[in-house]
């Protein structure tokens, strides 16, 4: 073991005197792209608020995200609990301020409930997708031949079928909980950044400091994943909003079609459940619609923000 | 019951208007369509005693009496205009109607009512098989007559009452022979009734046509009735409204829906004419649970529930509360002295601390698994009631929520429930529609029956008893006595009995005037001129 990381160490040495001004040694490169997110975080923060859209998407995204986080204390309790008196209208009765649903259920509480099922479903999806996805696509960008004819050719058989289709079929089989839901929608977003990766791996794996990663004697998927993949990743980063709004609508898709979590409080449930009294009581649908379209656009902003700042730093390096 | 309910307010309003319009003139012809929320593939009512195949199936196929508000044992006749039963119970006589005619213009004769009787409701029929169970023979010593004879004594009254709904005759002609179930004619009827099967379009419509042949002069006044599907429920109210359909039966308006519309002029609400096919909400137990099976933990979960609550909250009104398994409709059969159980979760505590199960760190007695059955809006959010309701007593329920299919196999195939919101019908008489929710010894798939492993050698001999009485009275006291023991018991929760509201346009007439009207032969209906 001692001997063989000896010897790759060496190699490594002769890689930088083969290689001096061309290629920057395996590691450097990818040290510089985190580097930029995290070591010089303050500057692409900067940068991020600077654009008008990721100024508002964060703010809002913020907001969101900390009352997801505060809501045990923003409404302690069951969310599902009976309140009050049924279908109150909002401002009717100040303690129950958005009103109340057919059962009596405070639609604040819920309101609030609702935003922390949805962050979560939606950010793990999101992440599951991403994840599967990078995998799949740094694989069968980096090895090529034939297994990324077949993970190819499996990305495009998921590709053919509508992602929502996808998931509500797993669900249906599974039974509606949080992880299937997360696990389903994740199953129905992998292929773009599958795709995405492969694309920028390609591009990226017959540079020189892969050539230099080979002479020091890294395996192939040890290259892939420490040193190729991290190049690749800003475009797949600026994916990752998409494919949270789209994981939002989804899970509230899902929801409204009866698919949900019935134990848990989502936007979607609440919209499904307000529909059968859409004429008399609109309010009970309108306000976790609107809680909806104001993630949508914190992220779908967000996201917008990302890449604007990161097109930024691209021309400024 | 101390105030009027807006339920029999409406039901009032409902039924004054009936006396002038029959002064209205009845235009003939003119096409209703009304709302449709399923397209059941099998469409034979001697086969499947259920709503949605009687809704359409009513109008082909007639049954040999049809249910009525006045008339001898709350009957009319159809194709029977005569029925006596022997005092020993043993046979039961049917005079049939004469110069019917099929619709593929063959007569009709005692021959069909033998077949029908002896080779489908006997063998397939879903509730026919338990009612006709000891029927030993059909005679027909001429075209218009069937004797009945019967292996054990079989009461007359439940005959009678199993006449509406399980009685519906079939063309021998066209089913000799063949595999009954398998039939074509199963989806394209073939009956006596007022109106013809004309076509099929599944995810459209479903198209009745006039029968010009029909038996009863001048009827029907409509030339047809057109199914058209709208699984959406919020569709129907305003398809109404833009008088896209005439009609929209068993509350496919939206009952939270109801105030509103019943203020838009041209549309009429009908909270009546749904008698005969009370549904019961019910809360099934599954007594196979250790937790479950001692009395007092069942006791306590039938009073956390507040019964007012639920027809007020979920029901708008529209419903009526309930402590047992006979509907307070059915005067006969119904016993007003079973107590039951009233709202009062302290009790209820009271009851689960006695039993054992204390509340632990977090509050929480035990778990269970709550499958609201997904027939109906209302069941479903009466699940989502009972969750909270019993989380007040201690007891955390995680609603496990699955589509029709799943839910019949999880509850009635492979018992994996621990309690489960259910809506049985009940169908005019104990014997066809609730001893089997409580007879012990069932075979595992039998859908809404008794799956939850209730158990109670007593009842199972009182329903022994009184399938074998033929005494009206003796019957009336034996099932009373079958309900104070299973509510004693607590074999399932009983928590309300609810029917239909219809919403139709005011041009509409002769609307819900039967206690099943809805899945009657409209034979009457038809348009103001």
């Amino acid at each position: 073991m001692t001997s063989k990381q000896d010897s790759s160490f060496s190699e490594e040495k002769e890689a930088k005197r083969l290689f001096p001004l061309d290629a920057a040694p395996p590691g450097a490169r990818s040290e510089k792209f985190f580097g930029s997110f995290f070591q010089k975080r303050t500057s692409f923060l900067f940068r991020l608020l600077a654009t008008g859209e990721g100024l508002a998407g964060l703010a809002l995204l913020s907001a969101l995200v900390a009352i997801a986080l505060a809501a045990p204390f923003l409404a302690p309790g069951d969310p599902l609990a009976i309140k009050g008196d049924p279908l109150l209208r909002p401002w009717q009765n100040m303690a129950h301020p958005l009103g109340t649903d057919r059962l009596g259920r405070d639609v604040l509480s819920a309101l609030i409930h609702g935003a922390r099922t949805t962050l979560l479903v939606a950010v793990s999806a999101a992440a599951a997708a991403l994840g599967i996805g990078i995998t799949i696509g740094t694989i069968a960008g980096f090895l090529g031949g034939w297994v990324d004819e077949v993970l190819m050719r499996i990305a495009e058989a998921f590709q053919t079928v509508p992602a929502f289709l996808l998931t509500l079929a797993l669900i249906s089989v599974t039974g509606p909980r949080v992880p299937t839901i997360v696990l389903g929608i994740a199953i129905g977003a992998w292929m773009q950044p599958a795709r995405i990766t492969r694309a920028e791996i390609l591009s990226l794996r017959e540079r020189d400091f892969v050539a230099a990663a080979r002479v020091i004697g890294m395996r192939p998927l040890e290259i892939a994943f420490r040193e190729v993949l991290p190049n690749a990743l800003t475009p797949v980063v600026s994916l990752a909003a998409v494919i949270v709004a789209a994981a939002v609508l989804i899970e509230a898709a899902l929801s409204f079609l009866g698919f949900g979590d019935p134990n848990r409080v989502t936007w979607g449930s609440m919209i499904a459940e307000g529909r059968t009294v859409l004429r008399r009581a609109p309010f009970l649908s309108i306000i976790p619609g609107i809680g909806l379209v104001m993630t949508v656009l914190a992220v779908h902003l967000t996201g917008q923000g990302v890449a604007k700042a990161l097109r930024t730093r691209r021309h400024m390096a | 019951m101390t105030a009027p309910t807006r339920r029999s307010l409406l039901a009032g309003a409902a039924a004054l208007p009936l006396l002038p319009r029959a002064a209205i003139a009845q235009r003939r012809g003119g096409r209703l369509t009304v709302a449709a929320d399923s397209e059941p593939p099998n469409l034979n009512p001697a086969i499947i005693a259920s709503n949605g195949v009687f809704f359409v199936a009513s109008k082909v196929i007639e049954p040999l009496a049809e249910a009525a508000y006045t008339g001898k044992d709350g009957l009319a006749p159809r194709l029977a205009t005569a029925w006596e039963g022997a005092p020993d119970g043993r046979s039961m006589a049917f005079t049939l109607r004469q110069g019917v005619t099929w619709h593929d213009g063959r007569p009709f004769t005692s021959a069909d009512v033998a077949f029908s009787a002896l080779e489908v409701w006997k063998k397939h029929g879903n509730l026919g098989r338990a009612v006709f169970r000891n029927l030993e023979a059909v005679e027909t010593p001429d075209a218009h007559t069937a004797i009945f004879r019967f292996a054990e004594p079989t009461p007359a009254q439940l005959i009678r009452n199993a006449l509406p709904a399980l009685t519906a005759v079939v063309p021998k002609h066209l089913y000799e022979g063949t595999d009954i179930m398998r039939n074509p004619a199963n989806q394209k009827l073939v009956g006596t009734g007022p109106f013809r099967f004309a076509e099929w379009r599944p995810g459209e419509y479903t198209r009745l046509v006039r029968n010009p042949t029909y038996w009863q002069q001048d009827r029907p006044h409509l030339n047809e009735i057109v199914y058209r599907v709208l699984p959406d429920r919020a569709a129907a109210g305003n398809a109404l409204e833009a008088e896209e359909i005439q009609l929209a039966a068993f509350s496919a308006v939206p009952l939270a829906d109801l105030d509103r519309i019943a203020k838009v002029p041209g549309i009429k609400v009908y909270s009546n004419g749904y008698e005969g096919l009370t549904y019961q909400l019910v809360v099934e137990i599954n007594h196979r649970r250790k937790e479950l099976s001692d009395v007092r933990v069942r006791r306590a979960i039938a009073h956390a529930i507040d019964r007012d609550f639920v027809v007020r909250a979920i029901f708008r009104g529209y419903a009526t509360t309930s402590q047992g398994p006979v509907p307070k409709y059915d005067r006969t059969f119904h016993a007003p002295d079973v107590a039951g159980y009233g709202f009062n979760p302290q009790r209820a505590n009271a009851l689960l601390d006695e039993a054992g199960h204390p509340r632990g760190a977090d509050g929480i007695r035990f778990r269970l698994r709550l499958l609201p059955a997904p027939f109906f809006n209302e069941t479903r959010q009466f699940g989502d009631y009972l969750r909270q309701a019993l989380a007040a007593i201690g007891i955390e329920a995680t609603i496990v929520s699955n589509d029709t299919p799943a839910h019949l196999r999880a509850v009635y195939t492979d018992r994996a429930f621990d309690i489960t919101v259910a809506s049985p019908v009940y169908r005019g008489d104990p014997a066809i529609s609730t001893t089997i929710l409580f007879q012990s010894g069932l075979p595992a798939g039998v859908p809404f029956a008794n799956q939850y492993g209730y158990e109670n050698a007593e009842v199972d001999t009182i329903i022994r008893q009184a399938a074998a009485t033929i005494d009206d009275a003796e019957r009336v006291r034996l099932y009373r006595a079958l309900q104070k023991q299973v509510t004693d018991d607590v074999a399932l929760v009983n928590v309300a009995e609810f029917s239909f509201i219809t919403v139709a346009r005011d041009n509409v007439l002769n609307v819900s005037n039967n206690p099943r009207w809805a899945v009657s032969n409209w034979s009457d209906v038809g348009f103001a001129g």
